[in-house]
């Protein structure tokens, strides 16, 4: 409320400031408005330079044809079987190891912690080669596994970071007065710290989720056949099977990103949280 | 009482450990093996070539120019997400009206994918109805069809305008969190004393946001060692390798000429820069923490 201050007097600073911010944001936006325009425009209208003014009117025959697409639906499902398992599973290992270190520490757990978050920040190009030979050798290669199991263990670092500080909050009385009265460690974990741990867990989910539903470079090496593609590959082959279908191409992207941009949208404190938190993928 | 502790660390980390270390810190290792091999990618066997791989990397000039443009990208990064970022963050931090909208729109782009990003800049680019040579053709009157994305000259800065602009929302949100922490008594104090904005910024804001600048510069610099994806839609790495990094180099002989053991060479290489950028990194956030910690 304004009442508390005095009558507010124009600021010619703080106009200046909120003027430039508009251009910036203009500036930042125009390029996501542009696969907005592309999605409702006919390829037509856009080879003929038209993908930058307002629509004239809303043409949706390109949503029709990728949500008609039954290759697209299977790039979705795959990319879902994917994403929803691997950050499950990166989140539950990290709360393992992220237990021990904040509550259980021993000699040398700090250097070991430092040792698996140091992880998340090599580029992933270091061990290609030895895990596309590891899952060859498995007979794995065009399935779903390899890109879950992978995703799955990159996601520990950062896991395992963000549970062992929001661990490291909860009070050690808690754990003591619960093992006294017989709980067992497991119990102290799944029914104690756990529940008092949601905002960790929903930072780490949101990240999770965005980061593997965003993933480019593990399906690419991993599968092969369209089938077991994910959505993100999906584009780039629909952008060498439909060359120029340019509205067709920005309502897929529009669509693949949807599930981020929700999540984005909903969790965004946590989302910025986690960046914050020392994120470092991206 | 040990003895129990003792039995929970194992339980509890031994699933963990043993996820982490067979699928990454195991292919780690193995990386440096390969790299003494001529494993080409489908046979079971190969040979141990010795120091071939390396001494091959010391004379491949595609390598070199992957290795000058991952350098020009590094450089870059520091430079462009960094002080769009901080420039962004000290806008927001006036409490300026709308604030938060403004925030969401800067750092929207962070939570879209490489692929789509790349997409949208590959439309930016497009040399006849593309934005930027739109916009030129508008402002000088004159057709304008330069092809930004086919022409060695610009396809690597082009690439990595594309990536700032999704980078910057990450350094912002850093300095953001930085700049909260900045008593306002001290900066009503300069005020009072009659330091003039420009001289509070530079001898007050600035010194104190310096952990956040450190975090800020190493994620460029570690994240500008993994642009990969974005390059892979927008350029390939081309026109003629003019776009390559070291990234993409290493893709490249490994999955497309199948020179897996090459491949590898290439990666220990980049392990090792990266080990010496992070091992700077922990160094600074220890100095850094010594200072104002």
């Amino acid at each position: 409320m304004a009442d508390t201050l005095p009558a507010t007097r124009f600021n010619p600073w703080s106009a200046t400031i909120f003027t430039v911010l508009c251009v910036l944001a203009v500036l930042f936006l125009l390029p996501t408005v542009g696969v907005l325009l592309s999605s409702i425009k006919t390829t037509r209208e856009i080879s003929m330079g038209e993908l930058w003014s307002l629509p004239a009117s809303l043409y949706l025959g390109n949503f029709a044809e990728v949500l008609g697409s039954p290759a697209v639906h299977q790039y979705f499902l795959n990319t879902l079987l994917v994403t929803v398992p691997a950050t499950a599973v990166s989140i539950t290992l990290g709360a393992l190891a992220g237990y021990v270190f904040a509550k259980l520490p021993f000699r040398g757990s700090n250097a070991l912690f430092l040792v698996i978050v140091a992880g998340m920040f090599f580029p992933p190009q270091v061990i290609l080669v030895p895990l596309f030979r590891l899952f060859n050798g498995m007979g794995l290669i065009d399935t779903l596994w390899p890109v879950i199991i992978v995703h799955s263990a990159l996601g520990i670092p950062i896991c395992v970071l963000m549970m062992r500080n929001f661990f490291a909050t909860v009070p050690n009385a808690l754990r003591e007065a619960a093992i006294m009265e017989g709980a067992s460690e497991w119990q102290v974990l799944t029914r104690v710290v756990l529940p008092l741990s949601l905002p960790a867990l929903a930072v780490l989910a949101t990240l999770q989720f965005t980061w593997i539903w965003n993933d480019f470079l593990w399906p690419l090496i991993f599968t092969q056949s369209d089938d077991k593609r994910t959505i993100m590959i999906g584009i780039v082959n629909l952008k060498g099977q439909y060359s120029v279908a340019w509205g067709v191409q920005g309502a897929l992207s529009l669509a693949a990103s949807l599930p981020t941009l929700l999540v984005f949208l909903f969790f965004q404190r946590f989302f910025i949280k986690g960046m914050t938190m020392g994120a470092v993928k991206g | 009482m040990e003895q129990h502790n003792r039995f929970w660390r194992i339980a509890l980390l031994s699933l963990p450990l043993a996820v982490f270390g067979l699928f990454v810190v195991w292919p780690l290792f193995s990386s440096f093996y390969y790299s003494f091999t001529n494993w080409n990618g489908f046979d079971p066997d190969y040979s141990f070539v010795g120091f071939d791989n390396f001494a091959k990397i010391a004379t491949d000039r595609l390598f070199l120019q992957a290795a000058i443009n991952t350098t020009i990208w590094m450089v870059a990064a520091i430079v462009l997400p960094t002080a769009l970022g901080l420039m962004l963050a000290l806008l927001l931090d006036s409490r300026v009206t709308g604030a938060r909208v403004f925030k969401s729109i800067f750092y929207l782009p962070i939570c879209l994918s490489a692929v789509i990003v790349g997409q949208i800049w590959t439309w930016i680019y497009q040399p006849d109805w593309g934005l930027l040579n739109t916009i030129i053709a508008q402002v000088s009157g004159e057709k304008f069809k330069y092809a930004w994305l086919a022409k060695p000259d610009s396809a690597l800065w082009s690439v990595i305008v594309a990536w700032s602009w999704q980078q910057t929302g990450l350094s912002m949100v850093i300095y953001l969190a930085g700049l909260t922490a900045i008593p306002g008594d001290l900066l009503e104090v300069c005020e009072i004393e009659g330091a003039s904005p420009w001289q509070r910024f530079r001898r007050v804001v600035l010194p104190l946001l310096a952990p956040s600048t450190v975090v800020v510069i190493a994620l460029s610099v570690i994240n500008s060692l993994k642009g990969f994806d974005i390059l892979y839609i927008m350029t390939g790495g081309g026109p003629f390798n003019s776009s390559d990094t070291l990234a993409m180099h290493m893709y490249n002989e490994s999955f497309k000429k199948y020179l897996m053991g090459y491949g590898s060479a290439i990666s220990v290489v980049l392990f090792l820069i990266a080990l010496a950028i992070i091992g700077l990194y922990f160094r600074q956030l220890r100095k850094v923490d010594r200072i104002y910690g």
